[in-house]
């Protein structure tokens, strides 16, 4: 029974679930992007993993195989508003992994792209953008968090499919 | 009757189409197949590092320090004490273009007259960024070359004819005639040619790119005095000199 949510649709959605709607587009816009940038270059991936010197050789070009996909599958799933809660804890997992990655890079003094989207690896100590790259995280992480407590979001499958 | 039992079963059944469970399980049944099918096509070499070149065996080059080591540049030159001078170099890298340009002389001098045990790594990551080969045939190259006693001048002659537009390659043509410009000629060239167009050390420059990942080098060139790293903005040939100097016992 959703008379209250017709009625707030036909006015248009409500602000918290159009507030919703961004932080799925930018998280999934992101994340997309990412995926795509990085899916056709597997070998360049895993030497951006590797470069962080954070995971064993191996293991660091398993996760730079799969994480564009994770990151393509999470998008799709942001970007249509379908299983939002379960995508959104799945990027925010991610982002706080990010986060982790590029906080002890920057710490360890290396000087690593971060490799976000394609590229990465050891650049020169002056082409570093930590500050920006920890920033970013940190807002879509700011997103996924949103999604994950109020996962309810206008023009969403969810919305759709479940009620 | 009809609308309201339709009222009724929907309200028993609020889920009409699939339930979540079953979408749930067919996203993480595309994950799962998605990873393991990258992860397969990346591990077998898919998406550049090499993955046109053939190779055949595993053969390590006349002076490779083992497999998976970089070449000694002057074997057997080196005076008691000299440090060793290490090159992680990759023969597509513009700034490793520059630094021969800049330093490669100085550096060849040092090897030659025995300051420095010269090692010479070189290394293929480039491939996966320009999406070509032409770093591991290079580097495979160039380890024909070292078989031939050729090593040091087959460098010099690829970095002298580097591309100008970085991602442009070497063809095979291209490597040959470094060949020829470092001297090798006659029986030599042709056991060059049949060593190169076997493939014979792709494996191998394959194996010297793990192990320098592996050493934590992620960029060319990285220039190290008996195991410590020098920082490239410091690097003039007065700085190279000293720190030789400093490192000889």
């Amino acid at each position: 029974m959703r008379q209250g949510g017709s009625a707030t649709l036909r006015r248009g959605p409500a602000v918290p679930d159009a507030i919703g709607l961004l932080a799925r587009l930018a998280l999934g816009g992101v994340l997309l992007v990412a995926g795509l940038l990085k899916v056709a270059s597997p070998a360049q991936s895993a030497l951006a993993v590797r470069a962080y010197r954070l995971l064993p050789y191996d293991a660091a070009g398993y996760l730079g195989y799969a994480l564009p996909i994770v990151e393509i599958v999470l998008a799709l799933l942001l970007l249509g508003g379908l299983l939002t809660r379960g995508a959104a804890i799945g990027g925010g997992v991610l982002m706080l992994a990010f986060e982790i990655g590029i906080i002890s890079a920057w710490a360890r003094g290396l000087s690593i792209d971060c490799g976000c989207f394609g590229g990465g690896g050891t650049i020169a100590a002056s082409q570093t953008h930590y500050l920006e790259e920890v920033l970013r995280d940190a807002g879509l992480l700011l997103c996924a968090a949103w999604l994950t407590v109020r996962p309810r979001t206008a023009y969403s499958l969810d919305q759709r499919l479940f009620g | 009757m009809r609308p309201d039992a339709s009222a009724r079963i929907k309200a028993a059944a609020p889920q009409q189409g699939p339930s979540k469970t079953v979408i749930g399980a067919i996203v993480a049944a595309v994950v799962i197949i998605g990873v393991v099918v990258a992860v397969i096509i990346g591990s077998t070499g898919g998406g550049g590092g090499g993955a046109g070149a053939t190779a055949s065996g595993n053969a390590v080059p006349v002076g490779a320090t083992g497999p998976g080591g970089g070449i000694v540049a002057n074997p057997g030159k080196s005076r008691a004490g000299a440090p060793t001078l290490e090159l992680y170099e990759d023969f597509q890298c513009p700034v490793c273009g520059a630094f021969e340009r800049a330093m490669g002389s100085q550096v060849t001098r040092l090897a030659q007259a025995g300051d420095v045990r010269l090692v010479i790594h070189m290394m293929s990551f480039l491939d996966a960024n320009l999406h070509n080969d032409s770093s591991v045939r290079a580097a495979a190259a160039s380890a024909c070359a070292a078989d031939q006693g050729r090593f040091l001048p087959f460098h010099a002659a690829v970095y002298a004819g580097q591309p100008t537009t970085e991602g442009e390659g070497y063809t095979d043509a291209k490597l040959r005639s470094f060949a020829q410009q470092a001297g090798i000629t006659g029986d030599a060239l042709a056991q060059w040619s049949a060593c190169y167009a076997g493939g014979k050390h792709i494996k191998y420059a394959q194996a010297v790119e793990t192990a320098a990942e592996k050493a934590g080098v992620f960029q060319t060139p990285t220039i190290k005095v008996n195991g410590k790293e020098l920082a490239l903005k410091d690097l003039t040939p007065a700085y190279l000199a000293d720190q030789v100097k400093a490192a000889t016992k």
